[in-house]
């Protein structure tokens, strides 16, 4: 590795870090997360590096196109059961920003983390930027699905980026053996690419490219070169697999939602063999477990087969089914995810659609008839023409669809044979007048929506983001 | 009868959402009192055996191309006739590409069908936002996103002129030729523009229904399109 060791040489940026946070939080109350990281990459590029290098019993990174924040949250859930301290990021700070605020939140003026292990959900675009700058023990990488469009143009794209994370690992790659462009890595071990720290100019996507991906590469750039190239860690990772069983996958009427699915199952590894509701079977070392999710459907059932095929590699011998298994099943549901929050003394359940296919899984995860419910899609879809190959007809009856996307969100909806009542872009006289109607009769009062509004609406009712 | 909306292998060519225009053309021919329903076509499967009411191609992946282009030159004698029967045929992104004469990708070219006069070019760069362009049916609006534009044969019409956005990537967006409609703007062209979608759905069942009858689907996106026209300072 070329990144520097932790050392007092940390001091300054770690001060000075600290002193963006405190202005951040004197001018924004419970505001301004990123704005110490942004201060402290800029200053000190190979901060962030050093500090994700240097943990004891290494760096476990995360990423996907989804399921990578629940797959975190499961794996250091395990990780902990079995008396490891670890060091994670809120899924809110998945991006190198967001990263280095977080280590700062913990770091020593030297650069170090009172931790054994770092378990961090790394987004795919930020994630291969910073890929020059770790060394990762273990990569976990969840799936390949169309998602962001605008900023990633297509799956080829989002893959060559898991590429460049992947070819940081040092001991295992693990990964989901259902999703075919991802077994690409598997068949042809990932090697740094000719140009590591630009995965934005791979010719699917030119120097034009104005993502916020690339205006990150444009900031490392003016601060100076991060650490050169670093040399491939010692050998090439050995490949965990997790996925599905044929069983569980015939009887998805729509797939797993991944861009491309392989065509045959594989047999071993950590294997989703069956799933009906909250609770999963998952088969390894050659025994069934019963596993409680966090909430229904089977992204979450291949979520904690990922983590669990994680664990298992990462503490060898010390690995325990029973404790992984009832670590798991103790999880509280995730934000927005199945979440259901008593609010104004009503209950609400939250659905948190990020791209299509989790769009889909989640709609046909919905009791059918239910008679309250808002959409809400927002700023953070750039181009909402990539939904519309869901099909949201099982959702019956919109009784408001709110957000900055609210009216072509409603578009889709109708076209669909949705009812959709009302169109209020005003998220928060959306919120209230959809809180204020009687309890249904059917169902509970659901809330769709996207990443943004899930945000808004969360600080809007006055909920732990 | 029921008019038959034909999709092109919507697994190969619906990243965008271009393949629900036929959903959305199915729909509006049912709001009009008609029956219609979406039919489509995947990879492998035998040629249809009806001429269908409109036919829909939408936009792929790059890495998918190929294997689009080889499908639908399975096609090529039933895509000639349709045309030839003045069967709409609504083409998106890179589905012009491939029916055009050639395909230039970083590695080489790729050979189109050939029903399209003209070729698929790499433009200076990506493009990926809005595009709005004039057309014979008003102003259209929607999202581009794509790194090759369109470069027309001589005398060749396109859809309609660029307003914002680079569509063909030489001021004019897609192709207008017979009863095939091609164009950058991609995911729900149909749905988002009612007026273009009205003579789509004319040009399908005729007089037999009021294909112009505007619909609450249509005051949404009168709705949409105006805050877009907002967006962009268009006046």
């Amino acid at each position: 590795m070329t990144t520097r060791p932790p050392g007092i040489h940390w001091a300054p940026a770690v001060l000075v870090g600290r002193a963006a946070r405190t202005a951040a939080r004197l001018r924004k109350r419970g505001g301004g997360s990123a704005v110490p990281g942004l201060v402290v990459n800029k200053l000190s590029p190979g901060f962030l590096g050093s500090v994700l290098s240097h943990f004891p019993e290494g760096l476990v990174v995360v990423s996907g196109s989804s399921g990578k924040s629940t797959t975190t949250k499961m794996l250091v859930t395990v990780l902990e059961a079995h008396g490891k301290r670890i060091f994670t990021n809120p899924s809110t700070a998945n991006i190198s920003q967001g990263l280095t605020s977080a280590l700062l939140e913990r770091v020593s003026l030297t650069g170090r983390i009172d931790a054994d292990m770092a378990v961090l959900e790394m987004d795919e675009g930020h994630g291969a930027l910073l890929s020059p700058q770790f060394e990762a023990r273990t990569v976990v990488l969840t799936n390949v699905m169309t998602d962001q469009i605008d900023r990633f143009h297509d799956s080829e794209k989002v893959l060559a980026y898991l590429r460049q994370i992947a070819s940081r690992a040092t001991d295992k790659l693990i990964l989901n053996a259902d999703d075919a462009m991802l077994m690409r890595l598997a068949d042809a071990p990932p090697e740094v690419e000719e140009s590591p720290q630009a995965p934005s100019r791979n010719h699917h996507a030119d120097a034009s490219d104005a993502s916020d991906a690339s205006t990150l590469q444009s900031l490392f750039d003016e601060a100076g070169p991060g650490p050169a190239q670093a040399p491939r860690g010692a050998g090439t990772p050995t490949v965990e697999l997790f996925g599905v069983s044929e069983q569980v996958l015939a009887a998805l009427p729509r797939g797993l939602g991944y861009a491309e699915t392989t065509v045959a199952r594989f047999d071993g590894g950590t294997m989703v063999t069956g799933v009906s509701g909250r609770s999963a079977s998952i088969a390894f070392d050659g025994a069934i477990h019963e596993v409680g999710l966090p909430a229904r459907g089977i992204h979450y059932a291949v979520d904690a087969a990922a983590a669990l095929a994680a664990a298992r590699s990462l503490l060898g011998d010390g690995f325990d089914a029973a404790v992984a298994v009832a670590a798991i099943s103790a999880m509280p549901a995730v934000f927005g995810r199945g979440e259901v929050v008593t609010v104004q003394g009503k209950q609400v359940e939250f659905v948190l659609v990020q791209n299509p296919a989790s769009f889909q899984l989640n709609v046909d995860e919905l009791d059918e008839g239910l008679d309250q419910v808002l959409v809400a899609m927002g700023s953070d879809v750039a181009d909402p023409s990539y939904f519309w190959p869901v099909d949201a007809s099982r959702i019956g009856r919109a009784r408001i669809v709110t957000g900055s996307k609210a009216q072509e969100m409603a578009l889709q909806l109708i076209y669909q044979g949705v009812q959709v009542d009302e169109i209020e872009p005003d998220l928060a006289a959306a919120l209230d007048r959809f809180l204020a109607l009687p309890e249904p009769e059917r169902g509970v009062k659901t809330i769709v929506f996207t990443a943004d509004p899930m945000r808004r609406t969360r600080s809007h009712l006055g909920l732990a983001q | 009868m029921t008019h038959r909306i034909l999709q092109l292998f919507p697994e190969l060519t619906n990243v965008n959402g271009d393949g629900e225009n036929a959903l959305a053309l199915a729909r509006r021919l049912e709001w009009a009192g008609a029956d219609a329903e979406v039919v489509p076509l995947a990879e492998g499967d035998p040629a249809p055996g009806f001429s269908p009411a409109a036919v829909v191609l939408g936009s792929g992946v790059d890495s998918a191309l190929e294997r689009t282009r080889d499908a639908l030159a399975t096609l090529r004698g039933q895509l000639t006739g349709w045309l030839a029967a003045d069967v709409p045929l609504l083409v998106v992104g890179t589905g012009v590409e491939l029916l055009s004469r050639r395909v230039e990708l970083p590695d080489g070219a790729i050979d189109g069908l050939g029903l399209v006069p003209g070729e698929a070019t790499a433009l200076p760069g990506r493009v990926a936002g809005d595009l709005v362009v004039d057309s014979a049916w008003g102003r259209l609006f929607g999202y581009e996103n794509h790194g090759r534009g369109l470069t027309l044969d001589e005398g060749v019409t396109p859809l309609g002129g660029v307003v914002r956005g680079a569509g063909n990537g030489t001021g004019s967006d897609g192709i207008r030729l017979g009863s095939l409609f091609g164009t950058h703007l991609h995911g729900p062209v149909v749905a988002r523009n009612p007026r273009f979608a009205m003579a789509l759905v004319a040009a399908i069942a005729g007089d037999t229904i009021d294909a112009y009858a505007p619909g609450r689907a249509d005051a949404v996106a009168d709705a949409v399109n105006a805050a877009t026209a907002r967006r962009l300072d268009l006046s």
